[in-house]
């Protein structure tokens, strides 16, 4: 019985851990479509042919906000954590095109806006990566524990569930943000 | 009474406890024994063959019966004391955990968590300890904080929801002044002790009551002349086991009680020292009585840490014998005399703004109040050259406010980086980079194949920055990093840990600075990460520790002065403190690797003797009546290792205080 309790405790801990973990990531994800319709209002200046791509840009931020907000309020359970990683993964692809894209438009690469917004969305979607890998690393040692011995009979009797990974699903032909520091 | 005392003091009271528990432990094996026998002999007789004897009947004295209790009992009693104290020093974070505590983020956007930072950020730099990382209940809506952790490397702070949104910055101020001089008086240790020890007695009381509850099956198991002596043995031991078990835990709920509100008393009067503004802590006080939530706590967990709160986590209901806090209105009395037992009704949210943030920044020093009648025990502290001793765990509002100034005065973009665990490292790997240009390429250049590509650019823009950060700002820059870093995972750690080594590697020397950055680090996060457990005390003499003790001071007296002579005058000095005699080593014997083996053996010294040491090394640095920045960062690197947290030293201009100095 005091075992019993023990194991409970432990895996509460663990659960609360994975969720704080992914706190992380919600903040710098919020930070990422915060800047994005910033870098569209700046690039809808220069790429006025370009239409669609800027708005695939827009939608798939809001599609990811709305994943992530759905991710936010119930951290590792397998839906939202699936539709937040392809609705993330989609975001890049369109923000990929979108950098390829604004090759052609040398004024548009030359602006100080755009270098300053390009370079602040590459170092949050570094430190979005940094975050995912301690949430991952957490909810790895939390199925860990769920799965052992003998506190799998825990976790069936209080609702323990297993917590998904983190993944963005990479979006076909997906071209990185290129990032040039000068 | 000053901070070693009280770690001593709760030390010693812990000591005292454990002799009050073996003796309660003794009682409860002869009641134990008591019952057996009863049991055996009374009850017992029931099930005999008519005729036969009962061997137990004779004699109250049964030697291998009392064996066999004694050593059950015992063995139930330390076995679950043994698992409960391990169970509990998983740390401050499991406590934070275990109570649905949600960490705040340092890059928070909330006005009132952002309020609450600053205060934490604020108080651990001008008390020298790490920046705890601060979790909120959201689910609690009552006025409450507590503070949990082994040590103050591995403290975090916890508020309720009440806590942000009730109290103003004074109140708030007051509140975690309490919680930090918890932390620092070594009470988080005696609680853990505490919990551990009635867990033990506890567990005899729910083995008689599952003996209880087991009766009805074995009765009906069994059928035939023997059950009905079957039932009355384990009805007599069933509810002897329960009632022995009850008695002794209404003791040792009765002694962690009494004690836990002395701690309570203590801590306030600290806070008051601390802040030096009595209105803050009264006020919070006020306003938990003048709500109708109080400060209870809806956790089922809040029993297992009822005395780390700041007040009674049952509201204000219970007996006064068992009560882990003193009554509000007693607290406030002590705190502000003028109370007249009328608690503010209709206590409203206080409204943050961005101005109101901006404001308290640049808030002039409040005129601290007098105040002396409520530590009656205070000792004046020895002589301290530096004044650092009798700052130590109790730094003052001074203090508090030169804090903010150093945090104000660091560049913001490191303050941002310093604040998150992407950037904490780069701000540490940058810290680390030496100022000559060749050195700095040589280590960025070993730093490179290891980290992300972003994570060494981060580095690279954030060097530059270093280079205008003063000199003070250095160290308490690092403290505010410990949040952060503690959110990587265990892997990442233990990524970051290694990279710190390459970069002091990379120059081929390992400076002071480097040195007391890598001590600071890894004696607060290896804990935190389980790497390794909290320092022990081995040493209880000074004599033992005299070796290291002259090896460290001959370092810090050829940091502060080239002259042999005047070498010799600071090493007399410091051992003249501790009342010994030494010849001081030569500069060759003095090297960072063995000051390091010597400090590593004083940090297994007791609070007492930790004192006497750091005594003795400020009278060192302060032989000469200045202190060099070289001598504060080896002062820094001396308390880092022996998990002292000291104040920043505000260098001071030449000090009248020692006299008799050419």
């Amino acid at each position: 019985m005091r075992t019993g309790n023990g194991i409970y405790n432990k895996l509460v801990a663990l659960r609360n851990r994975f969720k704080n973990a992914f706190s992380q990531i919600d903040v710098q994800l919020k930070r990422r479509y915060d800047l994005i319709p910033n870098l569209v209002e700046v690039a809808k200046g220069y790429m006025k042919h370009e239409r669609e791509t800027l708005e695939a840009v827009i939608q798939a931020r809001n599609q990811a906000a709305n994943a992530g907000q759905r991710a936010a309020a119930n951290p590792g359970d397998p839906t939202t954590m699936k539709s937040l990683g392809s609705a993330e993964g989609q975001l890049t692809g369109a923000l990929g095109r979108l950098f390829a894209l604004s090759e052609n438009y040398p004024d548009l690469k030359a602006n100080q806006n755009m270098l300053s917004l390009q370079e602040e969305l590459s170092s949050t979607e570094n430190k979005v990566a940094f975050a995912r890998q301690a949430y991952n690393d957490s909810v790895m040692t939390y199925n860990t524990a769920r799965e052992t011995f003998p506190n799998v009979i825990f976790a069936g009797m209080f609702n323990f569930h297993p917590a998904d990974l983190f993944e963005v699903e990479e979006a076909q032909q997906r071209e990185a943000p290129k990032v040039s520091f000068g | 009474m000053d901070f070693f005392e009280q770690q001593d003091l709760a030390r010693r009271r812990t000591g005292r406890l454990v002799w009050y528990f073996a003796l309660a432990v003794v009682g409860i094996v002869v009641a134990v024994y008591l019952v057996a026998w009863f049991a055996l002999a009374m009850v017992g007789g029931y099930a005999q063959e008519p005729g036969a004897v009962n061997p137990y009947a004779d004699s109250p004295w049964q030697p291998e019966l009392f064996l066999m209790v004694a050593l059950g009992t015992l063995g139930v009693i330390l076995l679950s004391s043994l698992y409960k104290t391990v169970q509990l020093s998983a740390g401050g974070e499991a406590v934070a955990l275990m109570m649905g505590g949600r960490l705040i983020d340092s890059m928070t956007s909330d006005l009132t968590e952002r309020r609450l930072l600053n205060v934490v950020e604020e108080m651990a730099l001008a008390s020298g300890t790490p920046v705890p990382p601060v979790y909120v209940m959201d689910q609690e809506p009552s006025i409450n904080a507590f503070a949990a952790g082994r040590e103050p490397s591995d403290a975090v702070i916890g508020v309720s929801r009440g806590c942000l949104e009730y109290l103003d910055r004074d109140e708030l101020q007051g509140v975690m002044a309490h919680e930090f001089s918890h932390i620092l008086n070594g009470d988080m240790r005696l609680n853990l002790r505490l919990i551990g020890i009635l867990h033990g007695i506890l567990v005899l009381a729910i083995i008689g009551w599952f003996v209880l509850r087991s009766m009805p099956f074995s009765g009906r198991s069994r059928g035939g002349k023997n059950s009905g002596g079957a039932i009355a043995v384990i009805l007599v031991v069933g509810v002897g086991l329960l009632v022995v078990g009850s008695i002794g835990l209404l003791f040792g709920k009765l002694i962690k009680s009494a004690v836990s509100r002395q701690r309570e008393y203590l801590a306030d009067a600290s806070a008051v020292q601390f802040t030096r503004l009595p209105d803050g802590i009264a006020g919070a006080l006020k306003k938990i009585g003048g709500r109708p939530e109080t400060s209870k706590i809806e956790s089922p967990h809040a029993e297992e840490i009822s005395h780390m709160f700041f007040s009674s986590a049952f509201g204000s209901f219970g007996s006064q014998l068992f009560a882990t806090h003193p009554p509000l209105a007693d607290r406030i009395k002590r705190i502000d005399p003028s109370f007249q037992g009328e608690f503010p009704a209709g206590v409203k949210p206080v409204e943050v703004t961005a101005a109101s943030l901006e404001a308290e920044k640049k808030a002039k020093p409040k005129p601290g109040r007098p105040f002396g009648a409520m530590l009656p025990h205070r000792a004046a502290t020895p002589i301290d050259p530096t004044g650092v001793l009798g700052q130590v765990g109790m730094p003052g509002m001074d203090k508090i406010l030169y804090a903010a100034m150093l945090l104000e005065s660091m560049p913001q973009s490191l303050r941002d980086a310093a604040h998150e665990p992407y950037g904490a490292r780069a701000v540490i790997y940058a810290l680390l980079l030496d100022r000559d240009p060749a050195m700095r390429t040589r280590q960025l250049e070993a730093l490179r194949p290891k980290t992300e590509e972003l994570s060494y650019r981060e580095t690279e823009r954030l060097a530059p920055l270093m280079d205008q950060l003063s000199g003070p700002a250095r160290l308490p820059l690092v403290e505010t990093t410990f949040p952060a870093l503690k959110k990587l995972s265990l892997e990442q750690y233990r990524r970051f840990r290694e990279n710190v080594e390459r970069v002091i590697r990379a120059d081929d020397k390992v400076d002071l600075l480097e040195y007391t950055v890598h001590t600071m680090l890894l004696r607060n996060l290896d804990v935190h990460f389980g790497l390794a457990k909290p320092t022990a005390v081995r040493h209880q003499r000074l004599d033992e520790l005299l070796p290291s003790l002259i090896r460290v001071l001959s370092t810090l007296a050829h940091g502060g002065q080239s002259d042999e002579a005047e070498v010799r005058f600071a090493f007399d000095k410091g051992m003249s403190q501790v009342e010994r005699t030494g010849s001081v080593l030569g500069k060759a014997d003095c090297s960072l690797a063995r000051l390091d083996a010597a400090l590593k053996t004083l940090a297994e010294a007791s609070p007492t003797l930790k004192r006497q040491i750091l005594g003795a090394c400020a009278a060192c640095v302060a032989a000469d009546g200045k202190v060099t920045p070289r001598e504060t960062e080896l002062l820094h690197a001396v308390a880092a290792n022996l998990g002292v947290p000291i104040p920043p030293i505000v260098t001071p201009a030449p000090a009248p205080a020692v006299p008799g100095v050419s």
